[in-house]
């Protein structure tokens, strides 16, 4: 009797202790998990809800769902079209100019130099600045009478018309962008072993040579995980298009890209239901060129 | 796709033409120039010599060609900010007269003096608050036991993958609805607990050995005390990583202030630079004096803790 009494007592000791250890992790756990619920999880399931509804801003203009009309109209509408061109474009664009000069910035820098630690802190440097800040410049270094077209000679208002403008924006944030790609582009470059690069020496291989056939192949991984971030980077851009065309995506729906026009059809016209669509369609977008990507690239190892 | 334009880019960054040079890793140009030298000429090593001062020269041409791609647009931002309107007419690298005029210009008339204690206020909230809740948080996911605990963290992780844009009109009802907008408290809400610092700060602790712990608990004591006497205190470069990070994501943020405040007063310098952009663009003095108060505070905690915004990076490569 004395043992079993005993043993229960143990047993409901252990079994209080592991109700309070489960306790405590749920309350410090708590304010993350309702934030994560709240603005997370539960506008994920309400986006998909007022998409099929025709939303104002007193809620429901029809009474009844409109079953998939506001995905209809979004691959109909033509500014749509327009904003995702303009988004494939300066992703494509922005994402191998940026892994171009991340790559050639990482390999110089790689090198035993003087002050190599100076240089990757300046490269990186635009890469902390803010985007309306760095954007704010921008406009001023590339305005008609700015430092650019006086270096250059040109006179073009690089952000007022249409043809330049969207290239502009790639250019910018190419250069704000690679330093991050640089230190990646660092830290897959020194996982790469030397031994590799012994062996491209015996065969008299150049330093050209080396690096397409050697060392560039060996940074797939590196190329995987950049391109992905960039990908998904590029066709998230907003800050940029909105502050150098006022917000509008101009001049001529230049700079329109797919979250400038989601935020110009949610708070200029309004219509939540078909904006809430627009989101959706956007996410499925980026989630379907993520999976290509892996496919191409990933095989495993990067993944 | 480029029409004749494109030179753009290629004469604002040198992209287009940088990956033509060969890039010279060490171990491959040392190696690939030994082998050169041996098999192109018999006096091998001064041949090899003068290989090397070559290449010495032309890395460190190229190094400081970028360096200055990379500096000349902040430093003729740093050096219009000194100048008056007339003066930037011309074309001056340094002012004839630095003035602090556009400064006090943007502090007074334009208000930034105002969107600077905002975004310091709110970096500030956010950053503290990130760092006692994740490092909570993750002590929790690294340690405590409780039922559903692998669910609950691969929710967190989850909520890596879903993109503003999605949330956008959700999150904008639901803060229309309960009065959050315009409030600062609305945005501190939306930057509270960010998962990937909650993820950062787990995968510290659990890379700490359980030693410590155990002697505090034989010590009697409780979960609390434990985190905050024993594990905090040993998480310090995890944490500065997670306030810097936060202060500045915050402090650079444009995308939610532009959503959330519609009063000027609650302007952060972001929102303020875009809508002085918008009515002002002109103002070159004072707009580049506005950039530089919002870049320097960011550029100053960089040049002292860089390696924390390193770690930052490379903690997003460390995927779930």
């Amino acid at each position: 009797m004395a043992a079993t009494a005993t043993s229960t007592e143990h047993g409901t000791s252990i079994g209080g202790q592991r109700l309070r250890e489960a306790l405590v992790g749920y309350s410090f756990i708590a304010i993350p998990m309702f934030v994560y619920g709240l603005l997370f999880l539960f506008p994920i399931a309400y986006a998909i809800y007022i998409s099929r509804y025709n939303w104002g801003i007193l809620g429901k203009i029809e009474p009844d769902p409109i079953g998939l009309d506001n995905y209809r109209e979004a691959f109909h509408d033509e500014r749509f079209g327009i904003a995702i061109k303009n988004g494939l474009k300066f992703t494509i664009s922005f994402t191998i100019f940026t892994m171009a000069l991340g790559l050639f910035v990482a390999v110089v820098v790689n090198n035993a130099i003087r002050w190599r630690g100076f240089f990757r802190s300046a490269f990186y440097f635009p890469a902390i600045s803010g985007s309306a800040a760095i954007t704010a410049i921008a406009i001023y270094i590339l305005s008609v009478d700015g430092l650019f077209n006086r270096i250059t000679g040109l006179h073009h208002a690089w952000f007022g018309e249409s043809g330049t403008a969207l290239w502009a924006i790639v250019g910018l944030n190419s250069w704000t962008t690679s330093g991050t790609v640089m230190l990646f582009y660092l830290a897959y470059l020194q996982a790469i072993p030397t031994d590799v690069y012994e062996a491209a020496a015996i065969d008299g291989a150049g330093a050209w040579r080396t690096f397409w056939k050697v060392t560039f192949p060996l940074l797939k991984p590196g190329h995987f995980f950049v391109s992905t971030l960039l990908v998904i980077g590029g066709l998230k851009m907003f800050d940029q298009a909105f502050i150098a065309s006022g917000g509008n995506g101009g001049p001529n729906n230049a700079t329109l890209v797919p979250v400038l026009y989601l935020y110009r059809v949610a708070f200029y016209d309004a219509r939540y239901g078909f904006a809430a669509a627009v989101g959706l369609v956007l996410m499925l977008l980026m989630l379907t060129l993520t999976l290509v990507q892996r496919l191409l690239f990933g095989r495993g190892e990067a993944a | 796709m480029p029409d004749e334009r494109v030179p753009t880019e290629k004469d604002l960054v040198p992209p287009a033409e940088a990956p033509l040079v060969p890039p010279s890793p060490p171990a491959i140009e040392q190696f690939a120039m030994a082998g050169e030298a041996a098999a192109g000429t018999i006096t091998g090593i001064p041949g090899r010599t003068r290989v090397e001062r070559i290449r010495t020269v032309v890395v460190y041409t190229l190094l400081f060609g970028i360096a200055l791609v990379y500096f000349v647009p902040c430093l003729w931002t740093l050096s219009t900010s000194l100048k008056t309107l007339p003066e930037t007419a011309y074309f001056k690298l340094l002012p004839e007269h630095p003035t602090l005029d556009a400064y006090k210009d943007a502090f007074t008339t334009f208000d930034f003096s105002r969107y600077a204690a905002n975004s310091a206020g709110l970096a500030l909230t956010v950053a503290a608050l990130n760092v006692f809740l994740c490092s909570l948080g993750g002590y929790a996911f690294a340690r405590l036991k409780f039922p559903g605990r692998e669910v609950l963290f691969f929710v967190v992780l989850a909520t890596l993958m879903v993109p503003d844009q999605l949330r956008l009109v959700p999150v904008y009802r639901i803060y229309s609805d309960h009065g959050l907008l315009d409030h600062y408290h609305g945005y501190v809400l939306i930057k509270l607990a960010a998962a990937a610092q909650l993820f950062l700060m787990r995968q510290y602790f659990l890379t700490i050995p359980k030693d410590l712990e155990e002697a505090a608990k034989l010590d009697g004591a409780g979960y609390f005390k434990t985190f905050w006497k024993v594990m905090l205190p040993l998480a310090g470069p995890a944490i500065a990583a997670v306030a810097i990070l936060e202060f500045e994501g915050t402090w650079n943020d444009f995308f939610w202030p532009l959503v959330i405040f519609r009063s000027p007063s609650h302007y952060t310098l972001p929102v303020g630079i875009f809508s002085f952009v918008s009515e002002h663009r002109t103002l070159w003095p004072q707009l580049t004096a506005g950039s530089v108060i919002a870049i320097a505070p960011v550029a100053a905690i960089y040049i002292f803790f860089q390696r924390y915004f390193v770690a930052g990076v490379a903690s997003a490569g460390v995927k779930g």
